[in-house]
């Protein structure tokens, strides 16, 4: 009982971590149908920044707001120069130009920053939380990591429901030719869909390299995973992003917790498998057919 | 009638690669004023909408709106300076809202305050929308979405309304409200109005001026009575 709560909620806090990277990539997703696989490597380049910042400043939350500040300049930065010429051709044109994408940043960082093993700091302490003396299998490091992910999540969705720019977004991404006549500016609209995904990618690499460490392929994994994530919820829907995220998260702990936890990214791969074989769809999209 | 035209198209040619589906085509519609756009499949009706909205970048020719020539922007600038299109099939954006499709309507050219008054405006005159507001877009009959999409396209005040066989799949009914909506969004609003059709004696019935087009050109261009009247033109193109 002990160690499947422990579980649970180590899974659930680890979940936050696929969850934000799911929700980056349904982001752009849902409003080009494109899949960005260059995501790990924009989150790994942002966390490079932050961890550059905290360096010299010392002040970790210096370092975590130009993280995300640099996550949303990525973003827009890239959809302007490199993906729009894209849109439109076949898909894959935009599959190629994203993994280039990846293996241009990762060689970027192993340049700039080196290849070796560097260690992130995390905002608050990494020891477990205890209950009455019940090791909760928790810290509240962890508890931040959810607090700031659900945090993030919610604001997303309101600015999808009740401000202009989140109508648009959404309009967008249902109907660009309608959206077009009706005189949306669509290009703003993927342009700001892409900073916000480099947005929700930066939260993810900081939050998740404490416990990996910072190196040029470090988000590799996370992305495999938060990708599965995103799939499990439907690749579309922003909520199925943030469930699918925390089911994987705790399935996985408990396969790691009670099989072994040398194989975390092939029981990944399964669940990922399962989910197409069974449910192509996700458990959230209305789609019945998918391009990719 | 001396107005300046709402809407000129002069000698447009475009396509879609090869051959032109529109060749040389113009078309004038005073403000305030229903044009029937009349022809069988295939004679360019739809292009010719899709030309002026900007999805077909014309070869040669221009789009003059309140005298501004709009042909080869990009469709949500010709949107922005006041053209909208209802297309054909409809275009309702299944998974929003009633409500949130006619907001968007209003997004590009209102203020705050506007898209307010605007939405207001809509529900006042489509009371069946109102009612209707929280439900998702899908849940509607096809009449309801036709007016849904014209109530949508009237929320950004444009000075052009061009309509794509609005009647197509309507039961017969259907048809002649959504006839006397486009009726009098002309006689209260004083919108100037292309209307494509396939149905030329529900079209003619409403509109002032029509033409006929025919493998992409015109072929006949007079009042709606006296196309109406012309036999031969009935029999050759208008089926009825």
């Amino acid at each position: 009982m002990q160690e499947f709560l422990e579980f649970t909620l180590g899974g659930i806090a680890v979940g936050m971590i696929y969850a934000a990277v799911a929700l980056s990539l349904v982001l752009i997703w849902r409003g080009t149908r494109v899949l960005n696989y260059s995501q790990g490597g924009m989150a790994m380049f942002t966390t490079y920044i932050a961890w550059l910042v905290i360096r010299h400043t010392g002040n970790y939350w210096l370092g975590f707001v130009v993280a995300l500040a640099s996550g949303l300049a990525l973003g827009a930065i890239l959809e302007r120069t490199v993906v729009r010429p894209t849109e439109g051709k076949a898909p894959l044109n935009s599959v190629i130009v994203t993994i280039g994408l990846l293996i241009f940043l990762e060689g970027l960082a192993g340049i700039i920053f080196g290849g070796q093993y560097r260690s992130f700091p995390a905002a608050f302490s990494v020891t477990g939380l205890k209950i009455g003396g019940v090791a909760l299998g928790i810290s509240s490091s962890d508890v931040f990591t959810a607090v700031a992910v659900l945090a993030a999540a919610a604001a997303l969705a309101l600015v999808f429901r009740y401000a202009a720019v989140g109508l648009r977004l959404r309009a967008t991404a249902f109907s660009q030719s309608v959206s077009r006549l009706l005189g949306v500016r669509i290009g703003r609209v993927l342009t700001l869909g892409w900073a916000l995904a480099g947005l929700f990618g930066a939260l993810a690499g900081v939050l998740v390299t404490p416990s990996t460490f910072l190196y040029p392929n470090s988000m590799d994994a996370i992305f495999v995973l938060g990708f599965t994530a995103a799939v499990i919820g439907g690749l579309d829907s922003p909520v199925g992003a943030v469930v699918g995220g925390v089911l994987l998260g705790v399935v996985l702990s408990y396969a790691g917790g009670y099989i072994g936890s040398e194989l975390v990214l092939v029981y990944g791969l399964v669940v990922l498998a399962l989910v197409l074989m069974i449910r192509p769809s996700g458990l959230f999209s209305a789609a019945t057919t998918r391009r990719v | 009638m001396t107005d300046a035209p709402a809407l000129a198209i002069e000698d447009i040619v475009a396509g879609y690669g090869g051959v032109p589906v529109l060749d040389g085509v113009s078309v004038t519609a005073r403000p305030g004023t229903i044009t029937a756009v009349l022809g069988a499949n295939g004679a360019g009706k739809t292009t010719l909408l899709r030309t002026i909205s900007g999805f077909v970048r014309p070869r040669r020719g221009r789009v003059l709106v309140g005298g501004t020539d709009l042909a080869r922007r990009r469709p949500e600038d010709i949107a922005r300076a006041g053209v909208a299109h209802v297309p054909e099939g409809q275009g309702v954006i299944t998974e929003l809202t009633v409500e949130e499709n006619l907001r968007v309507g209003a997004l590009a050219t209102r203020d705050r305050a506007g898209r307010t008054a605007a939405l207001d405006d809509a529900y006042r005159r489509f009371p069946l929308l109102a009612e209707r507001k929280r439900r998702p877009a899908a849940t509607l009959s096809g009449g309801e979405r036709q007016i849904l999409v014209i109530a949508r396209a009237l929320m950004s005040a444009p000075r052009v309304l061009l309509l794509d066989e609005p009647s197509l799949g309507l039961a017969p009914k259907m048809v002649a409200q959504v006839m006397d909506l486009i009726r009098q969004l002309r006689d209260d609003v004083g919108l100037t109005v292309l209307l494509v059709e396939q149905n030329a004696r529900s079209a003619l019935g409403i509109a002032d001026t029509g033409l006929v087009l025919n493998l992409g050109k015109v072929v006949a261009e007079d009042d709606a009575s006296a196309l109406a009247a012309d036999v031969g033109l009935r029999r050759h193109y208008l089926g009825f």
